[in-house]
């Protein structure tokens, strides 16, 4: 998630780092957001009404984690090449985690014993 | 004592030692040093980054199927004190490491066995293609052309009889 690049014709334009730094951690990391794509649609709860978020949160793109005002706006999201390149990483194999930190040092899986009652 | 792995190249980490770091969703990020932490925040894929296990592991690099990793596991859930079964884990411990150390040795002795082959065919190659760049020393001392311009200085024996004669 890196800063937007100002274009080049456009002199007064600048890269602002703040706002890239204020959001980066407002982003949903990669495996939260690989995790709500594997649910499906029929898991997913309708999205809240909020007014705080741009369209009352009801325009919601789940590979980018980004809200829109309307479905226009998201619809034309949808063909930007950063959208793209999100949906290309998300449908790919499972980002890292704890888990397969451990495998790859050798431990077992982990061990939770026998299921000792059926839900 | 829980010795955990770091997240992004899962190398122990010690109590007291490393970074962890706990997203607002409750996940604890665990890691050994700063570089692995500062690897993280640049979001960097532990699966891209050579030096990582988790990059050795999918490349083939270290060996991956063992019976030795099934040893070291998380285990939750509850075991009575047995004073005997500690003795025993712990002797057993030494033994597996063992076993574990020198399968890997030999799994890199395998994974290097070719290297040596192909060094010495390449060099045989470059042997073929550019003999011609290889002078016997005796066709040098015929054509002096053909060495380089070195002027050696010539020591000289009188000084050397003058100081012992001092």
């Amino acid at each position: 998630m890196g800063g937007k690049c100002p274009h080049r014709s456009v002199k007064k334009r600048r890269y602002s780092h703040k706002s890239f730094r204020r959001s980066k951690f407002l982003v949903k990391g990669d495996d939260a957001v690989y995790d709500e794509l594997q649910k499906g649609e029929e898991e997913r709860k309708p999205l809240p009404v909020d007014e705080d978020l741009p369209g009352m949160g009801q325009y919601y793109c789940f590979h980018c984690d980004r809200y829109f005002a309307n479905v226009s706006i998201r619809d034309e999201h949808f063909k930007t090449k950063r959208h793209r390149k999100r949906v290309k990483i998300m449908m790919g194999p499972a980002p890292h985690t704890q888990l397969d930190a451990d495998l790859a040092a050798g431990m077992g899986k982990p061990d939770n014993g026998p299921k000792l009652m059926s839900m | 004592m829980r010795l955990e792995k770091c997240w992004f190249c899962s190398s122990t980490v010690y109590p007291g030692h490393g970074i962890q770091f706990v997203r607002n969703d409750a996940k604890i990020f665990r890691f050994c040093r700063s570089k692995c932490h500062k690897n993280f925040k640049m979001k960097r894929n532990p699966r891209k980054v050579k030096w990582t296990k988790a990059y050795r592991r999918l490349h083939g690099k270290d060996m991956t199927q063992d019976s030795t990793f099934e040893f070291e596991r998380k285990r939750n859930r509850p075991e009575r004190y047995d004073r005997n079964l500690t003795e025993n884990t712990l002797a057993a411990i030494k033994k597996i490491d063992k076993v574990r150390v020198d399968r890997e040795s030999r799994h890199h002795a395998k994974r290097m066995k070719p290297k040596k082959a192909q060094l010495q065919r390449e060099a045989a190659r470059e042997l073929e293609q550019s003999i011609s760049m290889v002078k016997a020393p005796g066709a040098l001392q015929r054509d002096p052309s053909l060495t380089l311009p070195i002027k050696v200085k010539v020591s000289k024996p009188e000084k050397v009889d003058n100081r012992m004669e001092e």
